[in-house]
């Protein structure tokens, strides 16, 4: 690497650092990453970062202490690889680098660097870089949602290992808001219809539901019908599993609009749909309500 | 534009950004100290550690995950640097493979993912060393020249003195966060695209190849390849693909962290395009075969017959 690669390499590196720290200091790392990892960000950004400027303002000319100075760049190759050698090196013997590249390559025994040009590796980063960050909206649109999972139905669930409860347990733990519903989490109620005792126990249970609304696309010919959901993330928004229960509106409560964050009342029921047990909240009213910090669901 | 297409952009660009954040600060982790090991560490250091039996020496090398755990991104850029100081390649190979399932992070994950299953944890971690052991075995047995890149191969002829200092190390550690970091960026790029345009993991296909064991196994494997999931959280997306039988989700979460849409270009780093073809294969076929013997064995035995085999998180 002569020093106007390295420079242009380490232009690159910064570029990359660059970003990490942008995310991490703008708040949109919130939207892509489980809080795990947003030192992990801060700290690789700035690393990256330094390297790229140390490269910069100092870039190691790469010469051989056999008195030639390589410059590989001006060769034809007729193999298929670059020959960008590493000659940081001290040669303790004659060593002609008197290469004829239209040859078969077999006879360079001395390392090769492998790897391509500055240009190259900038043209095929930064050209994604940029129209991923022109056209990111830091969410998922609702096709992104459904596969996702949005409108699948919940699994069936092993139970086992959560200690039996009761409505009673419901009352002593789980606070009410001011209609007498339980703040119920919504991932509780989604993965109840996988578990008929639990079932059991939610069925007909006043509730309100926290999350984002999202149009609803089964069982709902009246159109009465919208989905709240929420998103689980374990490291980043490429793992995230989403949730939804579907919310069926009387016809004196105005329905909710896509994308809204909301809180819902209304009486938690099940239904079945083609042989599956879903979830399903009668909704009694919808309050927009503020948007938390992050609104994706943890692993503990 | 239609409607359709801008929300996949969308969602690309989304998905590509997801993946590109959290995983470019692990492989600069990888490739600082890939930079340092090519500069401080001597030729032939890891000959004075490792067993002078080869097999003996591969099978060590399976384990070194779990003392050294490192993402399957990260380890590419490691592995790279070792192998051009010496490391034996087919240890390298065991290292590289075993690393990101046969370590304590993975396998907290998978316990919890599957409900404290220390069964499924546990299989996971045995089929993920057994598939690297046995690849390693039958690489380490051919010339490192039909699928080594010239660039990853040990230093021969002539010794070179390279100087060690921090100029050096931190100049190594730059030349590889670029040649790494490029392929890292394309491998995403398609990753995103195949995730937003061609896969619907809930789309009915997937799902109607849940009751047999060996489609349902090869469409897993498909899959873990298209989503490129970080090894650490693969379970808990395997643990809810509940029509699934054990064996499927096995072989996602075993063939996912040794080869994926991103990791091929990681790979060909390294190694040359056929090899990552061949080594496609192999691990496709050894982890479907082990993923029903598993299944139709293995679990058997551990579990007792009363106990379900726990599906979701």
């Amino acid at each position: 690497m002569n020093a106007v690669h390295t420079r242009l390499f380490g232009l690159l590196a910064s570029s990359w650092g660059s970003l990490l720290i942008y995310f991490y200091q703008s708040g949109r790392l919130h939207k892509y990453l489980a809080p795990d990892f947003h030192h992990l960000i801060m700290f690789g950004g700035i690393g990256i970062l330094i390297l790229g400027v140390y490269s910069i303002i100092n870039p190691q000319e790469k010469k051989s202490s056999c008195g030639h100075e390589h410059q590989h760049e001006a060769h034809h190759h007729a193999c298929d690889h670059d020959h960008g050698h590493d000659h940081s090196h001290d040669h303790h013997h004659d060593h002609h680098h008197d290469h004829h590249h239209d040859d078969d390559c077999s006879d360079c025994s001395h390392e090769h660097e492998e790897g391509h040009g500055p240009l190259i590796t900038i043209l095929l980063t930064i050209i994604p870089l940029s129209i991923a960050m022109n056209f990111t909206e830091d969410k998922l649109s609702n096709t992104g949602l459904s596969k996702k999972g949005l409108y699948e139905a919940p699994n069936l669930t092993n139970f086992a290992s959560i200690p039996p409860f009761t409505r009673a347990d419901i009352e002593k733990r789980v606070p009410k808001n001011e209609h007498g519903e339980f703040e119920l989490r919504l991932i509780n109620a989604y993965y109840a219809a996988g578990d008929r005792e639990i079932q059991d126990i939610y069925d007909g249970l006043p509730v309100e539901l926290e999350g984002r609304i999202a149009p609803e696309k089964i069982n709902n010919e009246s159109g009465n019908r919208m989905r709240i959901f929420r998103s689980i993330m374990t490291c980043c928004a490429s793992d995230l599993q989403v949730i939804g229960i579907s919310l069926e509106f009387p016809e004196d409560v105005a329905k909710s609009e896509e994308g809204d964050w909301v809180k819902a009342g209304g009486i938690l029921t099940f239904e079945t749909i083609n042989g599956t047990v879903v979830p399903l909240l009668k909704v009694r009213g919808v309050n927009l309500a503020e948007e938390p910090y992050s609104e994706f669901l943890l692993r503990q | 534009m239609t409607e359709q297409t801008k929300d996949q952009l969308a969602d690309g660009s989304y998905e590509f950004l997801s993946i590109f954040l959290e995983g470019l600060p692990f492989i600069f982790l990888g490739t600082l100290v890939s930079g340092f090991l090519g500069t401080y560490l001597p030729r032939g250091a890891f000959e004075k550690f490792l067993p002078k039996n080869r097999t003996l020496a591969i099978l060590m090398s399976g384990f070194l995950g779990a003392i050294f755990p490192v993402c399957e991104c990260a380890v590419v850029p490691v592995i790279r640097r070792l192998v051009k100081n010496g490391l034996p390649v087919g240890c390298a190979l065991a290292y590289m493979l075993a690393a990101p399932i046969f370590n304590p992070v993975t396998a907290i994950s998978t316990y919890k993912a599957f409900n404290n299953s220390h069964e499924i944890a546990l299989s996971r971690l045995a089929m993920g060393y057994i598939v690297a052991i046995i690849i390693a075995l039958i690489v380490s047995r051919i010339a490192h020249d039909l699928f080594l890149k010239a660039s990853a191969k040990k230093d021969e002829g002539h010794e070179h003195h390279h100087p060690r200092n921090l100029n050096s190390a931190l100049n190594n550690s730059l030349r590889d966060f670029m040649d790494v970091g490029l392929y890292f960026c394309i491998g995403v790029v398609l990753t995103a695209i195949l995730k937003t345009t061609i896969i619907d993991p809930t789309d009915d296909f997937w799902k109607n190849l849940a009751d047999n064991s060996i489609l349902g196994g090869a469409g897993m494997m498909i899959l873990a390849f298209v989503l490129s999931l970080c090894s650490t959280s693969d379970a808990f997306i395997a643990a809810n693909f509940a029509n699934f039988k054990y064996g499927p989700k096995l072989a996602f979460m075993v063939f996912g962290p040794m080869m994926d849409a991103k990791l091929i270009f990681l790979y060909s780093t390294v190694f040359k395009w056929k090899f990552i073809a061949f080594l496609f294969v192999a691990i496709f076929i050894l982890t479907g075969a082990l993923s029903i013997l598993f299944e139709t064995q293995i679990l058997r035995i551990w579990m007792t017959p009363d106990q379900p085999i726990p599906l979701t998180p």
